[in-house]
């Protein structure tokens, strides 16, 4: 009951976070990519120092076991090939959801384009790939 | 509309990642939810039974089992204590992903509900994007599909995302998340810059 109702909330105020901030707008993205505005790249800034030290407060009273973000080969390629799929469908993998939601229909496209490339990888990686890249979500 | 000041957004931010610790047990990460999901619907778990098992279940066929081969007497035998079970052992069900991404759905449209109104349409918004795909109505599906393809395909290939690896691993500095994120952002600076020559 705790995870769904967790799952429910968290993912309610994330989305309307994200859309509320501007981080939906194809427009608003671009304007922090080009540094033409520093809105968002100041917010992210922020949340990252934030979380740093929320981590710091975490780990006082509690022993975390939070999952290690190694190196392995396919971090460079693919953090730079989700670069550049952000900037030209304006979406990250939650975003695309915020637009769908914000009534952008045309969203629907990239995210069918994201559910296709990430099992597209995954058929590319069993065929000529040798590493571990762990995941996101511990499953 | 008028959007969150900056330190507003990054303060809210932060504290939904956080709370997706406290309550969940496992840090927030968008694009692990995606590869869950799209490998469970393409190989779905070939037992129910072992997972039906729970740890009671076993322990006392196991007694029984140890009894039957040992006698009664070595179930007396001290037993070691058991090593707490890490907090995200279990695999998160189809259902809490797909409750996740209808949940973010309801938040952006929650927002426009709020703000500037629900007014949903196919029409690409964005005086950018509107001005890239005027008179070539193709380049749509061509810059969000492909685009999409690209962000999902890097994101499993580097094992995270912006949430992932932007923000949770970032601020934890891991090695991996701090070259993601300044490969995603170097590369969607440049790429912008690139798409300002149509603009």
């Amino acid at each position: 009951m705790r995870a769904v109702l967790g799952t429910l909330l968290i993912g309610v105020a994330f989305g309307f976070s994200l859309s509320q901030m501007g981080f939906a707008s194809w427009d608003e993205l671009h304007a922090m990519f080009t540094f033409t505005q520093p809105r968002l790249l100041l917010s992210f800034i922020t949340a990252v120092i934030v979380l740093a030290v929320a981590w710091r407060v975490i780990a006082c009273f509690s022993a975390p076991r939070w999952s290690p973000r190694p190196i392995h080969p396919g971090t460079l390629a693919g953090g730079a090939l989700f670069g550049v799929g952000w900037a030209l469908s304006g979406a990250c993998p939650a975003i695309v959801l915020v637009q769908l939601g914000e009534g952008q229909l045309a969203a629907l496209w990239t995210l069918a384009g994201i559910v296709a490339g990430n099992g597209l990888y995954s058929a590319v990686h069993r065929r000529y790939f040798r590493w571990t890249t762990g995941s996101c979500v511990e499953r | 509309m008028s959007y969150w000041a900056w330190w507003q957004g990054g303060v809210v931010l932060a504290g939904v990642m956080v709370l997706h610790w406290l309550v969940l047990g496992r840090m927030m990460g968008v694009s692990g939810r995606y590869t869950a999901l799209i490998d469970r619907w393409r190989a779905p778990p070939p037992s129910e039974a072992e997972e039906a098992l729970t740890a009671e279940e076993l322990s006392a066929a196991l007694r029984e089992l140890t009894a039957a081969e040992f006698g009664e007497g070595a179930l007396e035998a001290p037993l070691e204590p058991a090593a707490p079970a890490p907090v995200s052992a279990a695999p998160l069900s189809l259902g809490t992903h797909a409750l996740f991404f209808g949940a973010l759905v309801a938040g952006g449209l929650l927002s426009a509900v709020l703000g500037a109104g629900w007014t949903p349409s196919f029409a690409v918004r964005g005086a950018g994007l509107t001005t890239l795909v005027e008179g070539r109505p193709w380049l749509t599906p061509l810059l969000l599909g492909g685009g999409g393809v690209l962000v999902g395909f890097g994101t499993r290939m580097a094992a995270g995302c912006t949430s992932g690896h932007g923000l949770c691993g970032t601020s934890r500095l891991q090695p991996g998340s701090l070259l993601a994120t300044a490969a995603f952002f170097a590369a969607g600076v440049g790429t912008s810059f690139l798409l300002q020559r149509w603009l």
